[in-house]
C-alpha cells in the first residue's frame, strides 16, 4: 500500500472549501452584473428583484471572503503549521530556476529532461498562492471603495470611484482566469493528476505525486524520518537502523483469523465474567 | 313595318322607364353624396340646438372649412351612417344618433386604439384629438395633431404635463419649430397610449433607457445635428446604474430618474435637476446619504486615454496597464501550461 503524505489538513481543506464556494458566487454574482444580457445571467436577470438579491449576495460573499482571509491570518500567525506555511511560501530564486528549467524541460531544450526537486510549495502554487493575496487585497479595498461610496466620496473625487470600479473589474478577470486557466491546470488538467488532485478533498498526496511535484521536500522528510528513528535507541538497536513493523497483518485488513481472535477474546470475557 | 315601330316604341319606353328610375335614385343619392341636402340646414350658422342642461349648441357645419379638410370630399353621410334621412329633423329634441365609426376606414388606428388607456379607462376618442367635421391631416401646421399643437391638444386634459413640457429645453425646441425635437407622441406614442405601469407602455421603466430616450439621444443623425453626443447614453450602459438596470433592476437609476420626465431642462438651468446646486438633492434621492463632493463629480464618462476629462484619462489608463497585464499574465500561464501538458503527453506516449 502506496504511503500517503498529509498535504492539507482538515482545517485547511475547510478554508480552501470556504473560499472556493464564495470565490464562484462571486464570479458569477459579479460578472452577471457586468455582463446582464449574457444566457448563464438569467437565472439572475430573469428572476423578479434578481439583480437586487444579486448584489445583496455579492456583499455577503465578498464579507464572507474577507473574514476568511483575516481567519487565514491569524492562522498563520498563531498555529506552528501555519507559520511553516509562510515560511515555505517564500519566493526564493530556485522557484524562478525551476521555472525555467521546466519550460526548458517541456521544450526538449533540456536533453535529457532534467529531474528538478521541488519543496514543499513549488513555484505553481507560490505564484497561485501570493496571486491570491494580492488579488484579495485589491479586490477587498475596491469593493469597499463600491459598496461605502458616499462615505469615501466624502473625501475623493469621483473619479477615485471610477477607477476603483475600473479595477474591481479587471481584476475579477484576471482572478477568474488565473483559477481557470492556472489552477485548473495544476489539480485538474495535468496529466500527472488528472482528473484530479484529491488533496482538497482527503488531504493526502500519495508518494508519486509528492515525486513528481514537491521531490526536495519528499526528501526532507525521509530524511527527517530516519533522523527520529536513529534517535530512537530501541529500534535503532533492533533492527540496525531499520524498521520493520512489528505486526505486519494488523495494520492490513480485517481477516478470518484475526476475526476469530476477537471472537475467542469476547467469549473468554463473558466466561470469566464475575460481575461488577 | 308597324310591328316593328310598336316594338320600338316599347323598347324606348322601356329604356326611359328605366333611364327613369335610375336618375330618380341617382339623384337622391347625388342629395345625400355630394351633403347639399344636410347643409342646406347645417349650412345656416343661425341653427342651434338646446341640450338637456340647457345650454345652446350650433349646429352649424361650414361648407367651406369642410371641404379644406382631409375629408372634404367625402359625405356627411359616409361618417354619419346613423342618419338615414331628413326625419331626424323632424321632431324636435329627438335624439339623434350621432355615433361616427371611424375604424371603417381607419382599421389600423382603431385596432391599436383599442388597446389605449384612452379607450380603456377613459372616453377620450378620435374626436377629442382629431376634431371632427374640420380633420386636417398631420402635416398641417393647423392640425390638432401637428407636432407642435399637440402640447395644446394633450394640455387640454393634461395640463401639468403640458406647461411642464412647454418649458423643458424639449418643449422650449419644439416651440421654436425645430425639427426632430419631441413632442408627447415621440415619447408616449400615439394611438395605442398605455399608462406607465403598463409593460407595453412606450414611457414604462424598462423602456426609458432602453427605446424612450435612447431613440434620440443614441441616434446618430439627430446627436450630429444638434451637436450633443451619445455619450451619455454609452456611458449609462456601462455605469452600475445602466448594467443593473440592463439586468432588470428597477430600483436602479434609469434617465428619468435624474434628469426629470416632462420638465427635462439642460443643466444650465438654475431649475433643473441636474444643475450643479440641485444634484444632492436629486442624488439623495436614492444616496441619503450623499454628501456635496458626492454630487461633484462627472457621471456620463467613458474609460479614454485621450479623453478630455481627467477622470476619464485615469480610467482609461488603468483599463489600458490591466488589459496588458491580463494579456500577458494569461497568455504566459496558458503557453506554459500546454508546453508542460505537451511535454507530459508525448511522454506518456506508449
Amino acid at each position: 500500500m502506496a504511503r500517503k503524505y498529509l498535504r492539507m489538513t482538515l482545517n485547511e481543506r475547510i478554508q480552501h472549501l470556504n473560499l472556493a464556494i464564495n470565490f464562484t458566487i462571486l464570479v458569477i454574482t459579479g460578472f452577471a452584473l457586468k455582463y446582464p444580457e449574457a444566457f448563464w445571467a438569467s437565472p439572475i436577470t430573469d428572476v423578479p428583484l434578481g439583480m437586487t438579491f444579486r448584489g445583496f449576495l455579492h456583499r455577503l460573499s465578498g464579507v464572507a471572503t474577507v473574514t476568511l482571509g483575516g481567519y487565514h491570518l491569524l492562522y498563520l500567525a498563531f498555529t506552528e503549521r501555519g507559520r511553516q506555511i509562510v515560511k515555505d511560501m517564500i519566493p526564493t530564486f530556485k522557484d524562478a530556476v525551476d521555472l525555467w528549467e521546466t519550460l526548458k524541460n517541456n521544450l526538449f531544450i533540456n536533453r535529457p529532461a532534467k529531474i528538478i526537486k521541488m519543496g514543499r510549495f513549488n513555484f505553481r502554487e507560490k505564484f497561485e498562492y501570493l496571486g491570491l493575496i494580492w488579488g484579495t487585497i485589491v479586490m477587498t479595498v475596491t469593493g469597499f471603495i463600491l459598496w461605502f461610496k458616499e462615505e469615501w466620496l466624502l473625501f475623493f473625487p469621483m473619479w477615485t470611484f471610477d477607477v476603483a470600479r475600473a479595477i474591481h473589474f479587471y481584476e475579477a478577470i484576471l482572478a477568474t482566469l488565473t483559477i481557470l486557466v492556472w489552477h485548473f491546470y495544476s489539480v485538474i488538467l495535468n496529466p500527472d493528476v488528472y482528473p484530479m488532485n484529491w488533496a482538497w478533498i482527503d488531504g493526502h498526496l500519495t508518494e508519486h505525486e509528492m515525486e513528481l511535484e514537491h521531490g526536495m521536500e519528499l526528501e526532507r522528510i525521509k530524511e527527517e524520518e530516519k533522523r527520529r528513528l536513529v534517535d530512537f535507541q530501541e529500534a535503532s538497536n533492533a533492527g540496525g537502523g531499520r524498521i520493520y513493523p512489528l505486526h505486519p497483518e494488523s495494520s492490513s485488513r480485517l481477516n478470518v483469523r484475526r476475526f476469530y481472535g476477537i471472537v475467542q477474546d469476547l467469549n473468554e470475557s463473558i466466561k470469566n465474567w464475575k460481575g461488577i | 313595318m308597324k310591328i316593328i315601330h310598336k316594338y320600338n316604341c316599347a323598347g324606348v319606353c322601356l329604356y326611359l322607364s328605366v333611364l327613369f328610375l335610375i336618375m330618380i335614385s341617382g339623384l337622391t343619392s347625388t342629395a345625400w353624396g355630394d351633403s347639399s341636402m344636410c347643409l342646406s340646414c347645417h349650412g345656416d350658422k343661425s341653427l342651434t340646438k338646446t341640450d338637456s342642461r340647457g345650454n345652446k349648441i350650433s349646429l352649424f357645419v361650414s361648407e367651406e372649412e369642410f371641404k379644406k379638410s382631409v375629408h372634404g370630399s367625402i359625405a356627411c353621410s359616409d361618417c354619419h351612417t346613423q342618419i338615414l334621412d331628413d326625419s331626424h329633423a323632424q321632431k324636435k329634441g329627438k335624439k339623434v344618433d350621432r355615433k361616427v365609426d371611424c375604424g371603417s376606414c381607419h382599421e389600423e388606428s382603431e385596432k391599436i386604439y383599442q388597446t389605449s388607456v384612452h379607450r380603456l379607462k377613459a372616453e377620450i376618442s378620435c374626436k377629442e384629438c382629431h376634431g371632427y367635421h374640420y380633420v386636417t391631416p398631420l402635416s398641417n401646421p393647423k392640425s390638432a395633431t401637428y407636432r407642435t399643437n399637440l402640447v395644446q391638444t394633450c394640455g387640454a386634459c393634461h395640463g401639468e404635463e403640458s406647461k411642464q413640457f412647454a418649458e423643458s429645453v424639449h418643449g422650449v425646441g419644439l416651440s421654436r419649430g425645430r425639427p426632430n425635437h419631441p413632442t408627447c407622441t415621440t415619447c408616449h406614442g400615439t394611438h395605442g397610449i398605455k399608462p406607465r405601469s403598463d409593460p407595453d407602455s412606450a414611457v414604462h421603466e424598462r423602456k426609458i433607457a432602453i427605446t424612450t430616450c435612447p431613440q434620440c439621444h443614441a441616434a446618430e443623425q439627430i446627436t450630429r445635428e444638434y451637436r450633443f453626443t451619445t455619450k451619455p447614453v454609452k456611458s449609462y450602459y456601462d455605469s452600475f446604474h445602466g448594467l443593473s438596470y440592463r439586468g432588470g433592476d428597477t430600483f436602479s437609476a434609469n434617465c428619468a430618474s435624474c434628469h426629470g420626465v416632462h420638465d427635462i431642462r439642460p443643466s444650465s438651468d438654475p431649475k433643473s435637476m441636474i444643475h450643479k446646486d440641485n444634484l444632492q438633492k436629486t442624488c439623495g434621492a436614492c444616496h441619503p446619504k450623499a454628501s456635496l463632493n458626492f454630487a461633484r463629480g462627472k457621471i456620463h464618462t467613458l474609460p479614454d486615454i485621450k479623453g478630455g476629462d481627467f477622470g476619464e484619462k485615469v480610467v482609461g489608463w488603468v483599463r489600458v496597464t490591466y488589459i496588458f497585464l491580463i494579456v500577458s499574465v494569461i497568455g504566459g500561464m496558458i503557453f506554459f501550461n500546454f508546453t508542460d501538458w505537451l511535454r507530459k503527453t508525448i511522454d506518456r506516449k506508449p
